[in-house]
């Protein structure tokens, strides 16, 4: 038996994982965060814009990598692999997430002449469907995230990635950082309402992180009950300082430790803005580690 | 239509490596990359005294549960009816999900900087021509002139066995139900068409 690092996959497919399921999750919150919480149209179509950034970054590092990505249109032929249901689902974000934000967009007055262009009829539409366009996209949005893992886990020889954990791992992560982006985003929203929003999206993120640790405990607890190479994988993490502290210390740990302390103690005063702040990014550093260093732990185990 | 497979009998390899350089010759592999679509693995086996020399040749094992050919979307990995698994040139977009879900190392790469060389070393004779994933065909150009895949013919020690697995007259059908021949990490359910008899 071999252990072989998989050299095929690297940064740029954890770029992309990274920014798949960020972009996914920020729509989907913030989709969510309108049908329940109501709609502050500023915030959150600045945060639906990014979002839609945020994805088509993610699909220029997708197409930098490959070796014809002007081809790349015939990735729509085989129903059985998951890279033709990715296309389908970010090209149904796509459309959900720009049909949503067309009418919140009316709310910027250096946009709304563009937005005037459209016809009458279509913008009605848009804007009598709005809630449905959210509620689409936070489903898209949520397939998205969940893709980003299911790509990688179809590598049978690959014990660490062949497991439904770690599908259930990137979405819990991708939700985390998208609740942390919107965080970030909400630290600078000037309307008097929005620290509703942020109390909010705090309770929401530490539930997110105290999920991810348990998963985590989970994964590493099958990866090492085998002599297979999800234990090589697992130990070559052990041994990764970056992803021991950049990850799970101060992508983790500390984020929930300041997240519990603003829920509980701070009076949403300035200074407990600058830690949601620190805690936020700490997250979004967080989660790209994550990816990086699980690609980079794949590892093959081929029989000879 | 036949079913396609191959036994390699590891008692009588003596790692040569010439299947490897037969197979460069006849399929333009980028060698100058240290890519190959076959290759023989060298290893130790055991713990000291007890130790020996195991001599693996392997390529594509032409899996009849497929994952190379379950995770490329755009259909350019194909199983021919002979049970070849294939890749269209043309189609493949590199995507490397293939590469990713083989169990068995059986694919690389051709990328622009192997074509370029390609068309430096074979002039208009080159049989890749564009980026894409390569992999073994069981040479099947050849073997549908009736001859035998390049590395079976070169093999000094007929180390390999190439033929029809469902013709109960072939002998790699007759090695393959021998009891002997086994396929490699058969837990995964790929089924493989590529046996081996231990040394
Ligand atoms: S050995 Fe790999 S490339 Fe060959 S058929 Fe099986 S999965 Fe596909
Ligand atoms: S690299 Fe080519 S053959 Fe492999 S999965 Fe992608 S499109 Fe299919």
């Amino acid at each position: 038996m071999t252990f072989v690092h998989q050299e095929v996959w690297h940064w740029q497919i954890a770029t992309y994982l990274f920014l798949g399921g960020l972009g996914g999750a920020t729509f989907a919150i913030s989709a969510l965060i309108h049908l329940f919480e109501g709609c502050d149209r500023k915030m959150l179509s600045v945060a639906v814009m990014s979002s839609i950034g945020f994805l088509v970054l993610g699909t220029i590092f997708l197409l930098a990598d490959m070796l014809q990505p002007l081809k790349a249109i015939y990735a729509l032929t085989n129903p059985r692999s998951w890279i033709f249901w990715g296309v389908i689902f970010i090209n149904f974000y796509f459309v959900s997430a720009i049909a949503y934000v067309i009418p919140l967009l009316e709310v910027w007055p250096k946009i709304n002449p563009y937005i005037q262009k459209i016809p009458r009829g279509i913008l009605d539409l848009l804007e009598r469907f709005n809630k449905l366009a959210a509620l689409t996209g936070s489903a898209a949005g949520f397939l998205v995230a969940i893709y980003t893992g299911l790509l990688i886990s179809a590598a049978p020889a690959i014990s660490f990635w062949n497991t439904p954990a770690l599908p259930l791992l990137f979405v819990i992560s991708g939700f985390s950082t998208g609740a942390a982006f919107l965080l970030l985003l909400s630290t600078f929203s000037k309307n008097e309402e929005s620290w509703k929003i942020i109390a909010k999206l705090e309770e929401l993120d530490a539930m997110l992180i105290v999920t991810e640790l348990i998963i985590l405990g989970a994964y590493f607890n099958f990866a090492l009950f085998l002599p297979t190479g999800a234990r090589e994988s697992a130990q070559v993490l052990f041994h990764s300082p970056l992803f021991i502290i950049g990850f799970f210390i101060f992508g983790l740990i500390v984020p929930l430790a300041l997240e519990t302390y603003g829920i509980f103690f701070a009076k949403h005063t300035k200074k407990s803005g600058h830690l949601l702040v620190l805690a936020s990014v700490m997250v979004l550093v967080g989660g790209y580690l994550l990816r990086y260093y699980v690609l980079k732990a794949g590892l093959f185990q081929f029989p000879w | 239509m036949a079913r396609y497979g191959m036994v390699m009998d590891m008692r009588t390899c003596v790692g040569c490596q010439a299947c490897m350089a037969a197979c460069t010759a006849e399929n333009q592999t980028p060698f100058w990359n240290g890519k190959f679509r076959t290759h023989v693995e060298d290893k130790a086996q055991g713990t000291f005294p007890d130790v020996r020399r195991v001599l693996l040749p392997r390529l594509c094992m032409h899996c009849e549960n497929t994952p190379c050919l379950s995770a490329c979307p755009t259909g350019a990995t194909f199983m021919t009816e002979d049970g070849i698994v294939k890749v269209n040139y043309d189609r493949c977009i590199g995507c490397y999900a293939c590469c990713i879900a083989c169990p068995y190392d059986a694919r690389y790469a051709y990328d622009r900087e192997d074509v370029k060389k390609e068309e430096e070393l074979y002039g208009k004779f080159t049989s890749h021509q564009q980026p894409h994933v390569d992999k073994c065909t069981f040479c099947d150009h050849r073997v549908s002139e009736g001859r035998e895949p390049a590395c079976v013919s070169t093999c000094p020690t007929n180390t390999r066995i190439f033929g029809d697995l469902d013709d109960p007259n072939s002998e790699v059908h007759k090695l393959a139900t021998s009891g002997k021949a086994q396929a490699l990490n058969q837990s995964l359910g790929t089924s493989p068409k590529v046996y081996y008899i231990p040394s």
